[in-house]
């Protein structure tokens, strides 16, 4: 991995993410995240070169539709790219857009991550993924209760449950600071026991409380070279790294052999090449794509090489909360908000949003130095990104 | 079109046929299915692993492998499942029906197939199963119909191993003695002694009226040494017994094997046995040696 030049992160808007947008069509939910992110970064689209526009392909049942929204995205005129790669969409196109600004092929790139949940059938595209001769049957969208199961089969049952649920809690806990989520229950950890038991079950205990939202919403992000970055804001937010590791979509081709080895390979391999020895040391904030409470907890321990129960124990204890020592999640992460194409895109503008200190209300209550990105996609594609404080050398 | 405040909503529909072309390699694998009744996979001989369902490149290595088919068996073992409960008009099966991940004998990849014949809150990971061939060809994949729970051999569960016994251990078999069970004795053991069988000469004898062979209660401390403690596989190489009291017909009879020494020398123990009637008191008392079972075969 060599770059040509640094990239930084200039300018972040998102829209208010909601179950119904009904007061805006696609165009203009879009709008309402570039021209935050345009004000953030203080320009205007005439200071734009590229646009890079995403989202889930037949989600909202709109072929092309970079065409329409060109409307609110401002690309006409503009250079433009549209990408495509599931769950991971988001933080792809942040991919995209680094490489377009690091290989000196553009100085300023608007990339746009959105979806409108509301609008498609989710699962009816999510189950035309796998091969249709051998796997479709095995496609279920994106519920599946594996994890929990085998979270309950290492931990035994109450441990499980009761860390699925603190975990949870906690999440919301931080969605209530974040005014954009979506989901804000104002859920309190006496409610564990209740919520465990009652919420309706979906797959085995992956219950609709441990699930993310379906939501509405867009996300767009301003990259610029590091002149024009330097030129345009003080803090801008570094692109230190990014990673794509990504396998056949089934999640058992070797039967029970590791199921989600994509992590935590993505995360060895980022980490080595960005001399990071301890994770929970050298990161200051994590903002991971945690489709489920189950997977969020169970991820903790992929992405961070941790062994054991050390994951249930950060939870256990709050380690991972806004003002814990390793935070997770400080946006209240995808359980609270998911609009699938912006999700992973989410991840890293705010990871972006605690370098630059400019969360408000759910910034951590202390300098991030270095901060880690996840997307997750399709049942076993990884991106990682780390972005930093200071100027990558 | 609907209308919700001020914002309209509007409905559509779309129906999206599509076909899918599964090329010459699964093609073949479903063409042997079907004229043969073969599952076949395809085998990455640098990886050393067999495909199932196949795939003309390694994922691991990308060598293409689309030559090298390898015959498996149709007896696999379950490496995931779960329970098909919603309803769709694409499946194969009605719900509720289980859909588990086999990895067939000679297999490296498991098979997405529908199990049945095991109550779906039975199935685990392990399970091994056996393919059921359809009867019609669809030529699909459903030319397996099902997997269906493979037939073992009855397992013989053995009783304790002398490392299992501890001292202390006991056990009982309890039943209640009838003319006909003193009939019977009479019969199998030749002993047609009238102080058993003649009312009316046992008046006569100190005990007033008929009794059982001694030995008929005495039996009854078998089942508790040969199929409770120490249980399937022991042999009995001694056996002593004092007798206490008699038995009279409609006795309820318990006999008791407790476990009172290990004799570690021998790998054997020593039982100390007793037999109470319905009132508890002691109708015998005794002891043995037994031979803990080990492995058969």
């Amino acid at each position: 991995m060599k770059k040509n030049r640094n990239v930084g992160i200039v300018g972040v808007g998102q829209s208010v993410f909601s179950s119904h947008r009904e007061d805006v069509n696609q165009p203009e939910m879009i709008q309402e995240a570039v021209a935050e992110a345009l004000a953030h970064a203080g320009i205007t689209m005439n200071d734009v070169d590229c646009v890079v526009h995403g989202n889930m392909e037949l989600f909202e049942m709109v072929h092309q539709p970079d065409l329409w929204h060109t409307l609110g995205s401002g690309a006409f005129g503009k250079e433009t790219l549209r990408v495509t790669t599931g769950g991971t969409t988001g933080a792809t196109l942040c991919c995209v857009a680094d490489n377009l600004v690091a290989s000196g092929l553009h100085d300023v790139v608007l990339a746009i991550g959105f979806e409108k949940l509301q609008e498609g059938h989710t699962t009816g595209g999510i189950t035309n993924m796998a091969d249709p001769l051998w796997a479709r049957q095995l496609q279920t969208g994106a519920l599946t209760g594996m994890t929990a199961a085998q979270t309950i089969e290492e931990f035994g049952e109450q441990r499980a449950k009761k860390a699925a649920m603190r975990y949870r809690i906690l999440m919301d806990k931080h969605a209530m600071k974040n005014p954009k989520a979506h989901r804000r229950l104002g859920l309190e950890f006496d409610q564990a026991e209740e919520l465990m038991t009652n919420s309706p079950a979906l797959v085995g205990e992956l219950r609709m409380i441990h699930m993310c939202s379906q939501s509405d919403g867009a996300c767009a992000m301003i990259f610029a070279s590091e002149e024009k970055a330097k030129q345009l804001r003080k803090n801008p937010a570094w692109i230190k790294d990014h990673l794509t590791v990504h396998r056949e979509e089934s999640f058992c081709i070797f039967g029970d052999a590791p199921v989600l080895m994509s992590h935590r390979y993505a995360a060895e391999k980022l980490y080595a090449r960005n001399g990071i020895a301890d994770p929970l040391k050298q990161i200051d904030v994590f903002e991971m794509y945690d489709p489920s409470s189950w997977w969020g907890l169970d991820w903790i321990r992929e992405f961070l090489l941790l062994k054991g129960d050390e994951h249930l124990r950060m939870v256990e204890n709050d380690a991972i909360s806004l003002t814990g020592t390793f935070p997770i999640n400080p946006s209240g992460g995808v359980i609270a908000s998911n609009p699938i194409g912006a999700t992973a895109m989410v991840r890293v503008a705010e990871a972006a949003l605690q370098i630059m200190g400019d969360a408000g209300e759910h910034q951590v209550p202390k300098t991030v130095n270095q901060a880690l990105a996840s997307g997750f996609g399709g049942t076993l594609w990884s991106v990682l990104l780390l972005l930093t404080r200071e100027v990558p050398r | 079109m609907t209308a919700k405040a001020d914002s309209f909503i509007v409905d559509g529909k779309l129906a999206l046929p599509y076909q899918y072309f599964a090329g010459r390699t699964g093609s073949r694998f479903l063409i042997q299915l079907r004229d043969q009744k073969k599952i076949q996979g395809l085998r990455c001989q640098t990886c050393d692993k067999v495909f199932v369902p196949p795939r003309s490149t390694c994922v691991s290595c990308g060598a293409k492998i689309a030559d090298h088919w390898v015959e498996v068996k149709n007896t696999g073992t379950i490496t995931g499942h779960t329970v098909i409960r919603y309803e769709e008009p694409h499946q194969p099966v009605k719900p509720p029906y289980i859909l588990a991940l086999i990895k067939l004998d000679g297999a490296d990849t498991p098979l997405a197939h529908i199990v049945k014949g095991i109550p779906l809150t039975k199935v685990r990971t392990g399970q091994r199963v056996q393919a059921v061939f359809a009867k019609k060809t669809t030529s699909s994949i459903l030319d397996i119909d099902h997997f269906r729970p493979l037939e073992e051999k009855p397992k013989i569960e053995l009783g304790y191993s002398y490392e299992a016994l501890e001292v202390g251990m006991s056990a009982s078999f309890t039943k209640t003695i009838s003319e006909t069970d003193v009939y019977l004795f009479a019969g199998i053991s030749g002993d047609f002694n009238p102080m058993h069988l003649n009312e009316e000469f046992a008046k006569l004898t100190p005990f007033g009226t008929r009794i059982a062979h001694g030995a008929l209660p005495q039996s009854l401390i078998a089942p508790v040494l040969g199929m409770k403690l120490p249980g399937l596989g022991t042999v009995i190489p001694e056996i002593t017994v004092r007798f206490r009291k008699p038995t009279y017909f409609g006795d309820t009879i318990t006999a008791i094997g407790e476990v009172a020494e290990k004799i570690d020398a021998r790998k054997w123990v020593r039982m100390e046995l007793r037999w109470l009637n319905q009132k508890g008191e002691l109708v015998a008392e005794g002891s043995c040696l037994a031979i803990p079972p080990v492995p058969l075969g």
